[in-house]
């Protein structure tokens, strides 16, 4: 597993999109990178406490980012990390350069996955759209006074279009809001039910239609 | 031979007559709302019922529920026809409140007579597809008769093989154009009236005799 969360330690194959989204245990966006022959445990807590230790290989690998990890997570302000709070960089290279490491010869699954395939809209948290990986890095801090607002996806309205375009051709009875209403009389005419009653969600009352008998 | 001849028309006439009573057409007033549906009806049924249908109103949607009249006797040249007359809330895509607030309404007003006159709008064409016999599609000849609504209930009703009339109403407004209707439905013979004047009301009856008798 070449990449690690430095949060809770999930590993992940190179190339995985998984990452690009945040962990997806809990939720940490940053991971440490460990070349191929490096034992990489799996143990939640074992690495992010520890990078800086002088005797740990993977610490040293990979220790500038650790420690600006450790400060993160600490709270304090420490300037020297290369991707200190006030930066965009590391966040932003992330996802391409790991993929690029020139230590890996051969490309497994989740590369050729990362290389060819497109991340599903379905698969990335639905409560985090992220146009911004730099705010959500650094919101769970608490500094952030201002809670970002989430821009619209792009991708959303196409399926909202999509989705009025099917209730267009298949509802009979469109409610926009209260008392404003769109009706398919095609639609109304071909219905086997009998529409007797309106709600204000959307539902309808419906029987099955008595001929219209005089006594 | 002539004897003969008025014979067997006076039975015809008879089992024609007998068979109305025992089972009267089902006629659907259809059309756009604002048309003049509910004055047409209430025109019929006061002539020959002295009854009243409906209120007839200048708001659109007046008439939220279909209504009938039943066992309407038209007389014409001797010959009765029996028919039940079914008022029908005006068809339309769309329903808005805010058409009513400009009405002098009360926005609760406005949004429940909406959603009534868009049940009577869904009664109405679970009605066309099933309880009529026979449609009078009454438009208002002051206004475009192309529109998306006429073409497909006209559309629907000929899929039907349903009899049709169409009447061109309004004729007593200074902009009423019953040759535009004609030149819209040709395939359909178009007959002016103003139901609210009860002018043209005679030829009215006529064709209803000769499409529902």
């Amino acid at each position: 597993m070449p990449h690690q969360c430095t949060n809770c330690g999930r590993g992940f194959d190179d190339g995985s999109k998984e990452m690009l989204s945040g962990c997806p245990d809990c939720g940490g966006n940053k991971f440490q990178f460990q070349p191929e022959g490096v034992d990489a445990t799996e143990t939640p807590d074992a690495e992010p406490p520890e990078p800086p230790g002088p005797d740990s290989s993977v610490a040293r690998t990979v220790g500038k980012t650790a420690a600006s990890v450790r400060d993160f997570v600490s709270g304090s302000s420490s300037t020297d990390a290369p991707d200190s709070r006030s930066s965009g960089a590391p966040a932003g290279e992330r996802p391409q350069s790991e993929p690029e490491r020139p230590s890996s010869t051969t490309e497994d699954a989740a590369q050729a996955s990362a290389r060819g395939d497109v991340v599903e809209p379905d698969e990335l948290p639905s409560a985090a759209p992220e146009p911004s990986d730099d705010e959500h890095q650094f919101r769970p801090v608490g500094a952030d006074p201002d809670p970002p607002e989430e821009p619209e996806r792009d991708d959303r309205p196409d399926l909202q279009e999509l989705r009025e375009e099917l209730n267009d051709q298949f509802e009979s009875i469109k409610v926009l809001e209260p008392g404003q209403y769109e009706l398919n009389l095609m639609e109304l005419y071909d219905r086997e039910e009998y529409i007797i009653a309106l709600q204000e969600d959307g539902r309808y009352s419906i029987q099955v239609p008595d001929p219209i008998q005089s006594e | 031979m002539g004897l003969l001849t008025n014979l067997k028309d006076s039975i015809s006439r008879a089992a024609s007559t007998l068979f109305s009573e025992e089972d009267p057409k089902r006629i659907g007033i259809y059309g756009p709302p604002n048309a003049g549906k509910t004055t047409l009806a209430n025109r019929i049924a006061r002539d020959w019922t002295g009854d009243a249908v409906g209120p007839e109103s200048h708001v659109p949607h007046e008439t939220r529920r279909a209504r009938r009249k039943e066992n309407v006797e038209i007389e014409r040249d001797g010959k009765k026809v029996t028919i039940d007359i079914v008022d029908t809330p005006g068809v339309t895509t769309k329903v808005d409140y805010t058409e009513f607030l400009e009405h002098d309404m009360e926005k609760d007003d406005a949004v429940r007579r909406s959603r009534e006159a868009t049940e009577g709008v869904a009664e109405a064409m679970h009605w066309l597809r099933e309880d009529v016999d026979g449609v009078i599609y009454v438009l208002d000849s002051a206004t475009d008769p192309f529109t998306q609504v006429n073409t497909m209930l006209i559309g629907i009703i000929e899929s039907q093989d349903l009899p049709v009339l169409i009447l061109a109403n309004k004729i007593d407004l200074e902009e009423s154009s019953v040759q535009r209707i004609r030149n819209a439905y040709p395939q359909h013979e178009t007959i002016p009236l103003s139901a609210l004047e009860g002018d043209n009301m005679d030829e009215v009856y006529d064709k209803i005799a000769e499409y529902f008798g």
